[in-house]
């Protein structure tokens, strides 16, 4: 997968038609083989845009920033990362018209030791699903798949797999990184950083960290498309997606084989009433 | 600091028998804020309210505590102590010690009391964080909503329309009159029906400030109490009534026969109908599903015939909106349809028939010129058995409930019988015969002695036939013998039921129904017209089985509250609404998509200060919130709270216990 010569055209192209303020994509790391995200404004950094199977970051974080927010930008999406993307539609946090949206119809990513990326396995919807242009072609929706660890987790007891928890949490430093890498963490002021928020505030104890990260995992239940931009910035190398990959599990066995961010105008499972609605928990 | 003051009431023996009231004021009194803490036997008395008047002054509290009964009974009460100590009123916190604690907690005094003890810790941790609320005022909309033009509805919409407030009165069939237009004479004064009816129906129609619209249902109700919006669908009547004289050539000369509902299918009307002479609005319609013209294209001939040019077979259904303030749900009742009792032979014997097709049929406008006859030959029945709770009181096929009427219309049909054929004999078969009410007992008797119908206490056990008559076998319970009757007709009393479309128009409105479909009341016995959901109202067998008087008093008693609803121009609310905290929002907009009210918009405020960039929040409009809290629970960043029930407040009572 190497589509760094259609992205610069693509590129070049919309900066000569000014239908872009900003292009976002990705470019070489100069110390070692990773890329990281490149804000390209001026026609001149085109040719830095690369775009292989190490892209692997989801670009859709950069859009919740000032800097780009009521800008007219040009993006490159993978399948993952173009869900994202829906989300941010829906949630009212991006304006359509303002993005040109290049689709990369995925075949999975690298991770650092250079096999596909576990959440590739797993993808369910490897092209973009929203997009203006399209590179690549479509291979179609896949059967929804989980990891052995996420299914061992869920099969321990809750109390366990609540210890479980507490035990990797101990790890956490409450850095953010998490939350400033998640491209549907876009809060003006998050719960976490709340002064009425006394139960994860002020210290990194466990016992914070651990709320907090639960809290976390639970405004993310119903919206994560698993790009895992997450567990790439934390530091403490966290398996954060076994949080969020559970929850995905539980909401597509209950809740009518929902995945979030699959179609436009689709808030998740939490944020919308349905008549199949699993109510065995009424008494 | 804050200065709390713990008032725990005895409420008789009902808190004080379960929960150690003295122990409860000895422990709350060592909390540190607690500056008083008072027991007393009804503190909701005027004596109990003056010790909390007098401890907000001498103590000077900046909060109160009452741990009574639940807030639905008395926190009104409590608030006004609070306002007229100077206080205000929201500043009360009610601890609910006895619904809560003593009422579910009878068997273990000791537990009961550690739990009112922990209940009151909460509550005195969230009054401190309470903050000083002030009524909203909301302009009302003087218009009501009638659903259903029954006579319930009929009454519910003259009594509203003579105090002068506009009425849409809206009936889903073609006429109004609902069941009432069906009966021919009515217990215990036996009273023509038609004759009590149709001037009600007339005024309904020449009234000023009643709007009839039939033939249309309610689609829509969006709002809240005072400011609601309906949405109408009228149906296509392929007549336009402004041009329609009803002068009849129509259904004269429309070739197609379609059975009759107002005469229980027992003869056919035809597809274009007034479903009744004494119709209000006196105009036919088209009844889409058998028009030919409508169908299959070919006929027209009711055009033809129309001097008017009235007919219009292009007409589409209309959607009329109103905006109200009230509403009165009148959907009254369907019948049980009584074909589980095989062993009578329904469906089978012709001459077996339901009480309000023998109501039709002795009706002086019903498909038999009001002299009863056998559907199977057209003979006149000499002996009839009445069978009295059919589907009533009957928990293996029917329903466990009375349907309240069926004694007194069986009496009144062995009368009318009687009346209409001097030499028959009617036989009653009952469980009991219920006839509270005035005059009722006395037209019991009136059936039994003065047209003597033999009443027979016992369940029928099986109809079969003999000849062309029917054999009717059942219990005699009082001499404790079998008894055969050798019937002409069987009429079988049967259950009335709530409409069958009532869950769904329950949802529409949001209110509740019980599990027979009948609508909820807020209370059975203090607010037996009002529902859950303010402004609307409930008016006769909608809400349970009752009889014309009843259902009557009913309707006036909605017209009162609609009444009082609209007597001022604008309405006092509670001000536990939400609020949005805009520095936090997001606008990610799931409190929009969220709120069942519709309250929530969205407005551009600034990125930050003197940002040129606008970005878009959230706004809650404090009319239209109810202070249900789905905004509150949804919101990820925390941007909204609810007044009275905001984060800091429950994160106290959390850390409290």
């Amino acid at each position: 997968m190497d589509y760094t010569k259609q992205i610069q055209e693509i590129a070049s192209k919309l900066f000569a038609e000014e239908k872009i303020d900003i292009f976002i994509g990705y470019r070489q790391n100069a110390f070692d083989d990773n890329q990281v995200p490149i804000l390209v404004t001026v026609p001149a950094d085109v040719p830095n845009l690369i775009f292989t199977d190490k892209s692997v970051l989801n670009l859709t974080n950069y859009l919740k920033f000032e800097h780009t927010r009521n800008k007219r930008v040009g993006i490159v999406v993978k399948g993952c990362d173009s869900r994202a993307l829906n989300m941010l539609l829906t949630e009212s946090q991006v304006k359509r018209e303002n993005l040109y949206v290049i689709g990369i119809n995925c075949t999975g990513v690298l991770n650092e030791k250079g096999e596909k990326a576990q959440n590739c396995l797993e993808c369910v919807m490897p092209d973009a699903v929203v997009y203006d242009e399209m590179i690549g072609t479509p291979s179609g929706k896949k059967e929804y798949s989980v990891n052995v660890d996420v299914k061992e987790l869920a099969a321990k007891g809750l109390v366990e797999r609540g210890e479980y928890f507490q035990e990797i949490f101990e790890n956490c430093i409450r850095c953010n990184a998490c939350r400033h890498s998640c491209p549907l963490c876009y809060c003006t002021k998050c719960c976490i950083d709340q002064e009425s928020a006394v139960l994860y505030n002020g210290s990194n104890t466990p016992s914070s960290a651990f709320h907090a990260l639960m809290t976390w995992s639970l405004h993310l239940a119903g919206r994560c498309v698993d790009c895992r931009n997450c567990e790439k910035a934390c530091p403490s190398h966290l398996p954060l997606h076994l949080l969020h990959k559970q929850n995905e599990m539980v909401i597509y066995e209950n809740f009518q084989q929902h995945l979030a961010g699959m179609e436009k105008d689709d808030r998740g499972a939490f944020y919308k009433y349905s008549m199949k609605d699993p109510d065995d928990f009424i008494m | 600091m804050a200065r709390v003051g713990v008032f725990t009431c005895f409420c008789g023996a009902n808190i004080a028998d379960f929960v150690d009231v003295p122990r409860v004021v000895e422990e709350t009194r060592k909390i540190r804020e607690v500056r008083c803490s008072i027991e007393y036997k009804y503190m909701c008395s005027d004596p109990g309210q003056q010790m909390i008047r007098d401890a907000i002054v001498q103590q000077r509290l900046t909060s109160v505590v009452v741990a009574a009964c639940s807030p639905r009974m008395h926190e009104k009460t409590f608030r006004k102590a609070l306002s007229d100590a100077g206080m205000n009123p929201y500043l009360l916190e009610v601890a609910n010690i006895r619904e809560h604690s003593s009422w579910v907690h009878q068997k273990d005094k000791k537990a009961a009391t550690d739990k009112a003890i922990d209940l009151i810790r909460m509550a005195v941790a969230k009054s401190i964080a309470n903050e000083q609320l002030y009524e909203i005022s909301v302009p009302v909309t003087k218009r009501a909503l009638v659903i259903g033009g029954g006579i319930a509805g009929i009454q519910a919409a003259l009594d509203i329309a003579d105090a002068r407030i506009p009425v849409t009165l809206v009936e889903k069939s073609p006429s109004i009159g609902g069941r009432m237009a069906q009966l021919d004479e009515t217990f215990p004064t036996l009273d023509c029906s038609q004759c009590i009816l149709t001037p009600k129906m007339v005024d309904v129609a020449s009234h000023p400030y009643i709007e009839l619209i039939p033939y249309s249902e309610v689609i829509e109700l969006d709002g809240f109490v005072g400011n609601y919006k309906a949405k109408i669908r009228k149906k296509a009547s392929y007549v336009n009534f402004a041009n329609c004289t009803g002068c009849g050539a129509c259904w004269q000369k429309c070739p197609v026969k379609v059975p009759n509902e107002y005469n229980m299918n027992i003869d056919k009307r035809k597809a274009i109908y007034t479903p009744f002479p004494q119709a209000v609005p006196n105009k036919p319609v088209i009844d889409a599903a058998h028009c030919t013209m409508l169908l299959k294209g070919k006929c027209g001939i009711c055009a033809k015939v129309c001097e008017k040019g009235a007919i219009d077979f292009k007409m589409q259904d209309e959607i009329i909106e109103r905006e109200i303030g009230a509403v009165v749900v009148a959907t009254g009742y369907d019948l049980w349809d009584p074909k589980p009792y095989e062993e009578y032979g329904v469906g089978r014997y012709k001459d077996i028939i339901t009480s309000l097709e023998f109501e039709r049929m002795v009706s002086a406008n019903g498909p038999t010129g009001g002299v009863p006859q056998r559907p199977s030959d057209g003979k006149v029945p000499k002996t009839v058995v009445f069978i009295k709770c059919i589907g009533s009181r009957d928990e293996a096929k029917g329903i466990e409930y009375c349907s309240k009427i069926c004694c007194m219309y069986t009496a009144k049909h062995a009368i009318l019988l009687h009346h209409k054929v001097h030499d028959s004999h009617a036989y009653i078969f009952y469980m009991d015969i219920r006839a509270a009410g005035k005059g009722y007992e006395e037209f019991v008797k009136k059936a039994q002695v003065d047209t003597a119908a033999t009443y027979l206490r016992g369940r029928v056990s099986k109809i079969y036939k003999k000849g062309d008559k029917l054999m009717v076998r059942g219990e005699d319970a009082q001499i404790g013998q079998l008894v055969e009757v050798e019937a002409d007709l069987v009429v079988l009393a049967t259950a009335i039921i709530a409409p069958k479309d009532n869950p769904n128009l329950a949802r529409l409105l949001g209110i509740s129904y019980d599990k027979y479909g009948y609508l909820s009341e807020a209370h059975p016995k203090l607010r037996p017209v009002e529902t859950a959901k303010a402004g609307i109202f409930l008016a006769g067998c909608t809400q349970a089985p009752k009889d014309i008087p009843d259902t009557v008093a009913q309707a006036s008693a909605c017209a009162a509250k609609v009444c009082g609803l609209f007597s001022g121009d604008t309405m006092k609310k509670d001000p536990m609404v939400s609020k949005v905290n805009t520095e936090f929002c997001s606008g990610c907009q799931n409190c929009v998509t969220v709120c069942p009210y519709g309250a929530i918009v969205t407005e551009e405020i600034p990125m930050g200060h003197g940002s040129k960039e606008m970005r878009v929040v959230s706004k809650v409009n404090e009319g239209v919130c109810q202070g249900c809290g789905s905004c509150v629970a949804i919101c990820r960043s925390m941007a909204i709270n609810l007044s009275g029930f905001t984060d800091p407040q429950i994160i106290n009572e959390i850390v409290a216990i």
